[in-house]
C-alpha cells in the first residue's frame, strides 16, 4: 500500500518524517480535491450571456411550445436574461448541430455545454458514479437485453443509465437512443451525463433536485427501492411531514444553517454540511458498493482529467502518479485516492448536524453488519455455488436460460440489494421483511433446491455442505428439533 | 379624291403578305398552346417518374401530405417544382433539362442515378439547390395554394405565428422535408456523416460512398 493511501487508512503508527512530509503532500490533495467540491456560483459575467440570435426564439415558442416556453421564464435562467441560444448554441461542425431559423443549435444540451458558466458543478459530475451509470453496466447490458429486447433496453434500461445518444446521417436523433434524460447519457459532444436528470428541463430548479422527488424515478423499483426505503424511514417522515420547513428554494443550502426540518437524499450523498462542502459527485461519500453480488468497500481513484473509478478493497490501491485502466477502457493517471475509511467519514460527518458521534457510529456498525450478514450468510456462498456451477458445467454460460440463474440474479440483484439498502437508509421494513428474510425464503426454498436439480444428487449435496451447511450462519439447521409455536408447533400438544 | 393615307401603311398586305401573317400567328398561338400543354404534361407525375432516379423520389413524396391531403388536393410534381406562366415554366423546364442530360450521360456511363445508393448519395445537392430556387422565388410555387393570411392551423397559435412571428418569411424558410427524404439543412450538412449513414442502410462497407462520389 503507498503512502497515500496509508495516511487515509493507518491512524495507528506514529508518522516518520517521511510520512509526515507525505501526510502534508496529501492533506493538500485532499484540499484540493474538497474544493472541487464546493459548488460554486457561476462566477461570469452578465455580459457573457444574453446572446442577441437568441432573443427572437421566445415570441414562436411562447406559441408553439408555451409550456416549455413559460417554465424557462420562471426558471432562475429566465429571470437572469439567459434566452434559448445561450444553451442550445452549437459549432457548425459539432455532430448533432442543426440548423434552425437561421440559427446553429443542438437539442441535447449536454452537461460540458451546461459547463460553459456551471463549472464547478461539471467538473464534479463528470467523473461521478451518475456520470458512469450507463458505462458501469455495459456488461450486464446483453445478458439482460435477451430477456427484454432492443425496445427494451431504449425505454428501460438507457432511460435511468443513459443511452448512447446516437446522430444519424440527417441530423436527426436516432429514436433507438433519444428522448433520453439517462444521468449516464453518453451525449454527442463525448460528455457523459444528463443534467436535467435531476434539473427537469425547462425549469432547472434546484428545489427540484433537492427533493427526493428528483431521485426516485430511477432510485424506486425491486433491485434499488430508494424511494420506498427512504419514505419509510424516519428521515422520510421528517421529510414529508415538514417539507415547507425545508428551504429547498434557498440559494444555500446547509444542513443545520439553512434547514434542519429532514435530510434528502442531496443532503446525505451531496450536500452541505458542517466542514463538508456540496458536491455533484454523488457516490463519493459511499464506502460500500451495495449493488454487487457480494459487497465490498472501495477506494475512490480520482484521475488527472477528472474521472474517478471505485477500486475493491481487496485490489492493491494505485500509486499516485501511477497509470491505471479507467472504467471506458482508456489509460488515466491517478491525481489521489481516497480510501473507504474517508468516504465514510464524509458521510458521518453530515450525520452530526443532527445526530451524537456515538449514534453516528453506532448506526454505521448496525448498517454494516447487516451487508456483512448478506455476505457471509447468502452472497458469498452463493456466488461460490453458481461458480462451481459453471466451471462443471452444470449450468451453461448463456445468462438466464435456466431458472437458477432467475433465481439467483434475483437474491443480489433485487432482495439482496433491497436488504442493504434498506439498512444504509434505515428502513426497518426493507431491511427484513422485504430485504433479507425474502434473500432467506428465495435462499432455502428457492436456490437450494434449484442448485440440488442443476448439479445432480452427489455434487449438489457437495457444494451445500461446502458452502452452507458447514458456514456457521447456517447451523441453525442442524437442530431439527427446535420447534416454535409460530408455525404451530407445540399447539397440538406434541 | 385623294386615296386615304393609311391606306397606304396597309400597301404592304399583298395576298401573300396576309397568307404568310395568318399561318404564322396560328401557328404561334398553337406553338404557345403546345408549350402550355407541355409544360403541362411535363409536370406531371407521369412525366418525372419516367426516368427511374425520380420514381425513387417519388417514393416518399407518395407518403407525404402532400400526396395524401384529407381535403383531396393533390400537389404534382409541377405545382411545387415548376413556376407559373408559360414563359416562366418553360424556362424552368428548359433549366431542368440538365437533369434529364445526368440521366442519359449516367446511364450510358455513370454515374447510374437510377441505382438507389447513387441516387441516395445525391439527394442532398439535391435538395440545396431545390431549396434555394423556392427561396429565390419567395416560395412563389408553394402560395398557389397555401395562402398565409388564411393559415388557422389546428393547434392554439397556428394562427399567431404565422401573421406575426413569419409575417416576413416565405414559406420554405422555416418548412423544409415536407415531401421528400429528410435532408439537414446546407449549413449543418456533413456529408461524412451522410454517406455512413447510406452505407448502414444498404449494408456496404465503411468507404464504400465515398468511391462512389468519386
Amino acid at each position: 500500500m503507498n503512502s497515500i493511501t496509508k495516511i487515509f487508512t493507518s491512524s495507528i503508527h506514529p508518522a516518520s518524517p517521511l510520512q509526515f512530509f507525505s501526510r502534508l503532500t496529501l492533506s493538500a490533495i485532499i484540499l484540493a480535491f474538497c474544493s472541487l467540491a464546493n459548488a460554486g456560483k457561476v462566477t461570469l459575467d452578465k455580459s457573457e450571456w444574453g446572446i442577441e440570435g437568441g432573443k427572437e426564439c421566445i415570441s414562436c415558442h411562447k406559441k408553439s411550445s408555451k409550456g416549455l416556453a413559460t417554465q424557462w421564464e420562471e426558471s432562475a435562467h429566465g429571470k437572469a436574461g439567459m434566452n434559448c441560444l445561450d444553451c442550445h448554441q452549437a459549432d457548425i461542425a459539432d455532430d448533432d448541430a442543426i440548423t434552425h431559423e437561421g440559427e446553429v443549435i443542438a437539442t441535447i444540451v449536454s452537461p460540458k455545454d451546461c459547463g460553459r458558466c456551471h463549472v464547478t458543478e461539471y467538473e464534479q459530475q463528470k467523473g461521478s458514479v451518475h456520470a458512469n451509470a450507463a458505462v458501469l453496466i455495459q456488461n450486464r447490458i446483453p445478458a439482460l437485453e435477451n430477456i427484454g429486447g432492443l425496445a427494451i433496453v431504449a425505454g428501460g434500461c438507457d432511460q435511468c443509465h443513459g443511452s448512447v445518444v446516437k446522430v444519424k446521417g440527417d441530423g436527426t436523433l436516432d429514436p433507438k437512443t433519444w428522448p433520453n434524460s439517462g444521468i449516464g447519457r453518453i451525449n454527442p459532444d463525448g460528455s457523459k451525463g444528463s443534467c436535467t436528470s435531476c434539473h427537469g428541463r425547462h425549469l432547472f430548479s434546484k428545489a427540484q433536485a433537492r427533493d427526493p422527488g428528483a431521485c426516485m424515478r430511477c432510485h424506486s423499483g425491486p433491485d434499488s427501492p430508494d424511494r420506498e426505503i427512504y419514505e419509510a424511514s424516519k428521515h422520510g417522515m421528517h421529510f414529508m411531514a415538514q417539507r415547507d420547513k425545508m428551504n429547498l428554494d434557498s440559494d444555500q443550502w446547509r444542513a443545520g444553517i439553512d434547514y434542519s426540518a429532514a435530510p434528502t437524499c442531496v443532503t446525505c450523498h451531496m450536500g452541505a454540511a458542517g466542514k463538508i462542502k456540496p458536491t455533484h459527485d454523488v457516490g463519493m461519500r459511499n464506502a460500500w458498493k451495495l449493488n454487487t453480488p457480494v459487497s465490498e468497500k472501495h477506494y475512490l481513484v480520482v484521475f488527472e482529467d477528472g474521472d474517478k473509478l471505485n477500486l475493491p478493497v481487496s485490489r492493491e490501491a494505485p500509486e499516485r502518479g501511477s497509470k491505471m485502466t479507467k472504467l471506458d477502457g482508456s489509460m488515466g493517471t491517478v491525481k489521489a485516492v481516497a480510501s473507504p475509511e474517508r468516504r465514510r467519514q464524509a458521510m458521518s460527518s453530515v450525520c452530526l448536524e443532527c445526530h451524537s458521534k456515538a449514534f453516528a457510529k453506532n448506526f454505521m456498525t448496525q448498517f454494516d453488519d447487516v451487508v456483512e450478514l448478506y455476505n457471509e450468510k447468502f452472497g458469498k456462498p452463493a456466488q461460490a455455488i453458481m461458480q462451481a456451477l459453471y466451471s462443471e458445467k452444470k449450468l451453461t454460460p448463456l445468462a438466464f436460460d435456466e431458472p437458477l440463474e432467475f433465481t439467483y440474479w434475483e437474491l443480489w440483484h433485487d432482495e439482496g440489494a433491497r436488504a442493504r439498502h434498506g439498512a444504509a437508509m434505515a428502513s426497518p421494513n426493507h431491511t427484513w421483511w422485504e430485504g433479507i428474510y425474502e434473500v432467506g425464503r428465495n435462499f432455502y426454498t428457492k436456490f437450494l433446491p434449484q442448485v440440488r436439480e442443476a448439479a445432480g444428487e452427489e455434487l449438489g449435496n457437495a457444494l451445500i455442505k461446502k458452502h452452507v451447511t458447514d458456514n456457521e450462519h447456517h447451523q441453525w439447521l442442524k437442530q431439527p428439533g427446535k420447534g416454535n409455536p409460530i408455525l404451530g408447533y407445540g399447539l397440538g400438544g406434541q | 379624291m385623294k386615296p386615304l393615307r393609311h391606306w397606304k401603311i396597309f400597301g404592304f398586305l399583298t395576298r401573300h403578305v396576309l397568307f404568310a401573317l395568318i399561318i404564322g400567328g396560328l401557328s404561334g398561338i398553337f406553338f404557345i398552346l403546345i408549350l402550355i400543354e407541355f409544360d403541362h404534361f411535363s409536370s406531371s407525375e407521369e412525366f418525372c417518374t419516367g426516368c427511374h432516379s425520380m420514381e425513387l423520389a417519388a417514393t416518399p413524396y407518395r407518403n407525404s401530405v402532400h400526396y395524401n391531403s384529407a381535403s383531396g388536393v393533390r400537389a404534382s410534381c409541377g405545382d411545387c417544382h415548376v413556376s407559373e406562366g408559360v414563359l416562366q415554366a418553360t424556362w424552368d423546364h428548359f433549366v431542368g433539362s440538365k437533369d434529364l442530360i445526368r440521366q442519359i450521360k449516367g446511364s450510358l456511363i455513370g454515374p447510374d442515378y437510377d441505382d438507389p445508393v447513387i441516387h441516395a448519395l445525391h439527394i442532398p445537392d439535391a435538395a440545396f439547390s431545390a431549396r434555394e430556387w423556392f427561396i429565390k422565388r419567395g416560395s412563389a410555387t408553394c402560395k398557389r395554394c397555401h395562402n398565409k393570411q388564411a393559415i388557422l392551423g389546428s393547434r392554439l397559435h397556428t394562427e399567431a405565428v404565422h401573421k406575426e412571428d413569419a409575417k416576413d418569411k416565405s414559406c420554405v424558410e422555416c418548412h423544409i422535408n415536407l415531401v421528400h427524404r429528410k435532408v439537414p439543412d446546407q449549413k449543418t450538412f456533413k456529408r461524412e456523416a451522410w454517406n455512413r449513414m447510406i452505407e448502414e442502410e444498404f449494408n456496404l462497407p465503411v468507404g464504400e460512398a465515398d468511391r462512389l462520389l468519386e
